[in-house]
């Protein structure tokens, strides 16, 4: 059977094609035929319920995600439905890219009319057998039931589910008030025994038997490329098969693969290289570049005026005629992405066909640009995305699966790239370093009335949309107060590589917003909480997480800062000792519309605080003598168990659609964070209190 | 190369490979245990943990030279159905995100629990201070820890 595709993928995909009968990697496994009325979901001859999971899992809970939703709908439990992971291919699943907190907006509603598609054929094929109305049945565990009749189970149901034609069969979704699992349920993530046990198979374990192993050796210092490599030594090295130039950007960021039978063997092997770089930039410095942006701020004017140029401020009277305002410069440092498992792919390039197994964010969207990029029709390419250990942004990008790419076709068999913890935390593609400088007219009673937000920064190199000041300000400017004003971006070019961190610019803009606003409360002795409630603006989502964090967090708290990005509303409220520096205390309390699954969305409030907690306290990436100085956990400074403060995530309920919340909730628990260990001092710059560049 | 001894998972193994081969790839690649992570290959991040003669080490950083003759247990052999104290703690209480770091940090649990059945806050943040969660998900360690202390206690 097959329907129309925008049925089911609604207004994320513009195109409306007929679905194959059966998509995804176990398409035409299984005993009977199946029901499978779309690409998300199907009940087989055994009455198994397989949902296809069109986005890859990299810690954020996709997959448990689309387990509640069609478990709901379906009427079975979570830990009834067996999970696939979709193989890149947009054609048939639209966009699979984990990114910009999308997932849980985009694809709840298909997953879920998928489910109850499915759900409603079974119904209808119970009834029909039964000759009774459809209105008079249920679904339940696994079962269509009828009063009086003896429940039929879904694996009798499937091939009678499957004959019917699904345009005479009405699809309603089970309505919020009778929801058992969404929002509700208890389960935890859907891969955690496979976790606990060792079973989890993520990039390194994907590859197919028998692959290689290559280590590539990188430019000593940024942009270097190779001028001559004498190979000798290496190549002799036992387990050593092949060395391979990589020339970026087509083969990733350039330099030398040391392709061998196992992973020491190609550590070995290149160690043993002597490469000989050129060009690059061998005397950049970090801090150089930071002072650089901020030298190209433009002069400081006054602020913004109320009543536009020439009018008084009120208030400036009073204060003797100096205009009453605050003015203040934060430094933002680069960061690094640092996921758990080193960046790595495996590819096996054959002559016609090129298999890739990697973590990425973006199977799809890969699979379409691998096409581009080696002249292929996308039938040739088979992308299989793997767990991902931690992602932040970092594998949007396509490096590690291009160098995996090259060392298979020279080597002739499927080669697994592997980057070492060195390699991953000195050719990241860093968040961007910013200047910010913020200027508030302030009104007699130290209430901002204008305020004026300066931004320098760079581009994102890894996508040219970033190059424009209007999209960087679009990404970073979330400010949800009513202060008027204005925000200006100058972007220079970027002296390095650059990418998606989580948040993307909200990081850097709305820390330096919240921080100011922080200090414009304290300067005019305001409490922190009651000051954001009267410059929120009516009706604002946020006057519901700002109170239910105080109501927690107690009194007069140091650090409070709110977000409103991805159609979620969060405050973040935090308690810190500044002699110590230690962050005793944060409370958050979120809305996301929908909370799909309770302790995914609390985990990733609580894996953001901890990003907070860790870039407030002190993790940068610098730059010295052209070269990242950072090379391991050990110095680029993550917090530990240690650091942790206690933490509280308060979910509020709302009437609002689905929200993102993958990144919500990092911009102002930083703020929160450093305005509380700051205390009475200025908060001029990430991390808190060190040098910062 | 060398021939070197280990006793893995209660499994008797003989490798032959270069003495100063790190475990972790010994493990990993000649053994087919994955469990134990590679996440920085220089003792600094703890995704790799194992028992070692009974004790947590870290495999990364312990070449096969040196660790022959020693009686290794991954995460592989720490139950047969997956059902350790620890591992139960982990699952009840919903600790992982992105999962990489988790088998070194159950290891590592089972060798403080090892020690000291009922660790103080202090002692478990001692306990796991190198063992680094890039997902964050410390604060569900903490409790999983408590929980993992109760269920051991509640057994014997
Ligand atoms: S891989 Fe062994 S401690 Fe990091
Ligand atoms: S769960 Fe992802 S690194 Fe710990």
């Amino acid at each position: 059977m097959t329907v129309s595709r925008r049925t089911f993928l609604g207004a994320a995909l513009v195109v409306a094609v007929p679905v194959p009968a059966l998509a995804g990697p176990a398409a035409g496994a299984g005993p009977a035929a199946g029901l499978t009325p779309n690409v998300f979901v199907r009940v087989d001859g055994r009455g198994r319920v397989v949902a296809t999971v069109p986005r890859p899992d990299t810690g954020q809970g996709v997959r448990t995600m689309a387990a509640v939703l069609v478990a709901e709908e379906l009427a079975v439990e979570v830990e009834d439905v067996t999970l696939e992971q979709a193989p890149g291919d947009t054609a048939t699943y639209g966009s699979q890219a984990v990114a910009n907190s999308t997932s849980s907006r985009q694809l709840a509603t298909p997953l879920r009319t998928a489910a109850a598609t499915a759900r409603c054929l079974l119904i209808a094929a119970a009834a029909a057998r039964w000759g009774v109305p459809a209105a008079a049945c249920t679904a339940r565990g696994g079962r269509v039931h009828h009063p009086g009749r003896r429940p039929l189970a879904y694996r009798d149901l499937v091939a009678d589910a499957a004959a019917l034609d699904p345009a005479t069969v009405p699809v309603t979704l089970t309505p919020p008030e009778r929801w058992r699992l969404i929002g509700r349920t208890r389960a935890g993530r859907s891969d955690a025994r496979d976790i606990v046990t060792g079973r989890a198979r993520y990039g390194a374990e994907s590859a197919p038997r028998g692959s290689l192993i290559a280590v590539v050796a990188r430019p000593p210092w940024i942009g270097a490329q190779v001028a001559a490599v004498d190979d000798g030594a290496a190549r002799a090295v036992d387990g050593v098969v092949a060395v391979v130039r990589l020339a970026a950007p087509a083969a990733g960021q350039g330099g030398v693969a040391v392709v061998a039978s196992s992973t020491a063997a190609a550590l070995r092997g290149r160690e043993a290289l002597t490469v000989t770089w050129t060009g690059g930039t061998p005397a950049a410095d970090s801090r150089a570049w930071l002072d650089e942006l901020e030298a190209a701020l433009p002069p400081a004017g006054s602020p913004v005026r109320p009543g536009g140029p020439g009018t008084a401020f009120p208030g400036a009277a009073a204060d003797g005629g100096a205009d009453p305002y605050l003015r203040r410069v934060y430094r933002m440092p680069l960061l690094a992405h640092a996921p758990m498992e080193p960046m790595n792919a495996t590819a096996h390039v054959t002559a016609d066909a090129v298999r890739v197994w990697a973590p990425v964010q973006d199977p799809g969207g890969l699979r379409t640009q691998l096409a581009r990029s080696l002249a292929l029709p996308e039938a040739r390419i088979a992308v299989t995305p793997t767990l991902a250990g931690g992602a932040f942004g970092r594998r949007i990008e396509p490096d590690a699966v291009l160098e995996a790419i090259a060392c298979s076709r020279a080597a002739g068999k499927p080669v697994s790239v592997r980057w070492t913890r060195d390699d991953d935390t000195r050719h990241d593609s860093y968040r961007p370093m910013s200047v910010h400088r913020l200027t508030a007219a302030l009104d007699a009673s130290g209430l901002p009335l204008t305020r004026t937000h300066e931004v320098v920064t760079w581009p994102l190199t890894v996508l040219p949309a970033f190059a424009n000041p209007a999209v960087v300000r679009a990404s970073g400017d979330h400010f949800p107060y009513t202060v008027p004003g204005d925000v200006s971006v100058a972007l220079r070019p970027a002296p390095i590589r650059t990418g998606f961190w989580r948040a993307v610019y909200a990081g850097q803009f709305g820390y330096a917003e919240e921080c100011f606003l922080s200090e414009i409360a304290r300067h005019g002795g305001h409490d922190q909480v009651a000051f954001r409630r009267r410059l929120l603006p009516a009706g604002s989502r946020l006057h519901a997480v700002l109170d239910a964090a105080a109501a927690k967090a107690g009194p007069a708290p140091a650090g409070v800062a709110c977000h409103l990005e991805y159609g979620s509303a969060i405050a973040v409220i935090a308690d810190a000792d500044p002699a110590t520096r230690r962050v005793r205390r944060v409370t958050a309390a979120v809305d996301v519309g929908v909370p799909i699954h309770p302790s995914g969305v609390i985990a990733q409030v609580e894996g953001a605080i901890l990003d907070a907690v860790s870039t407030v306290l002190g993790a940068q990436i610098t730059v010295r003598d052209g070269a990242v100085v950072q090379s391991s956990f050990r110095d680029y400074a993550w917090a530990r168990i240690g650091d942790c403060p206690d933490i509280d995530v308060i979910i509020v309920g709302s009437q609002a659609p689905i929200g993102g919340l993958g990144e919500l909730a990092y911009p102002p628990a930083a703020a929160a964070i450093a305005s509380a260990l700051a205390g009475p001092e200025p908060v001029t710059g990430m991390p808190y209190g060190v040098p910062v560049g | 190369m060398g021939r070197f001894r280990l006793q893995v998972n209660g499994r008797r193994q003989v490798v032959d490979v270069p003495g100063d081969t790190p475990l972790l790839w010994v493990l990993r690649e000649e053994l087919g245990l994955t469990g134990p992570r590679y996440g920085c290959g220089v003792g600094a991040c703890g995704a790799c943990v194992s028992l070692i003669d009974g004790a947590a080490g870290r495999p990364c950083v312990r070449t096969v030279e040196d660790a022959d003759g020693a009686r290794v247990t991954t995460i592989e052999g720490l139950s047969e159905h997956g059902d350790h104290p620890v591992q139960r703690a982990w699952v009840d209480l919903d600790v992982a995100q992105c999962g990489y770091c988790q088998p070194g940090q159950i290891m590592t649990v089972v060798a403080l629990l090892a020690r000291v059945p009922d660790p103080s806050d202090a002692q478990i943040d001692e306990a796991l201070r190198d063992n680094v969660c890039r997902c964050g998900t410390y604060p569900r360690i903490r409790s999983a820890v408590r929980r993992a202390a109760s269920l051991v206690r509640g057994a014997s």
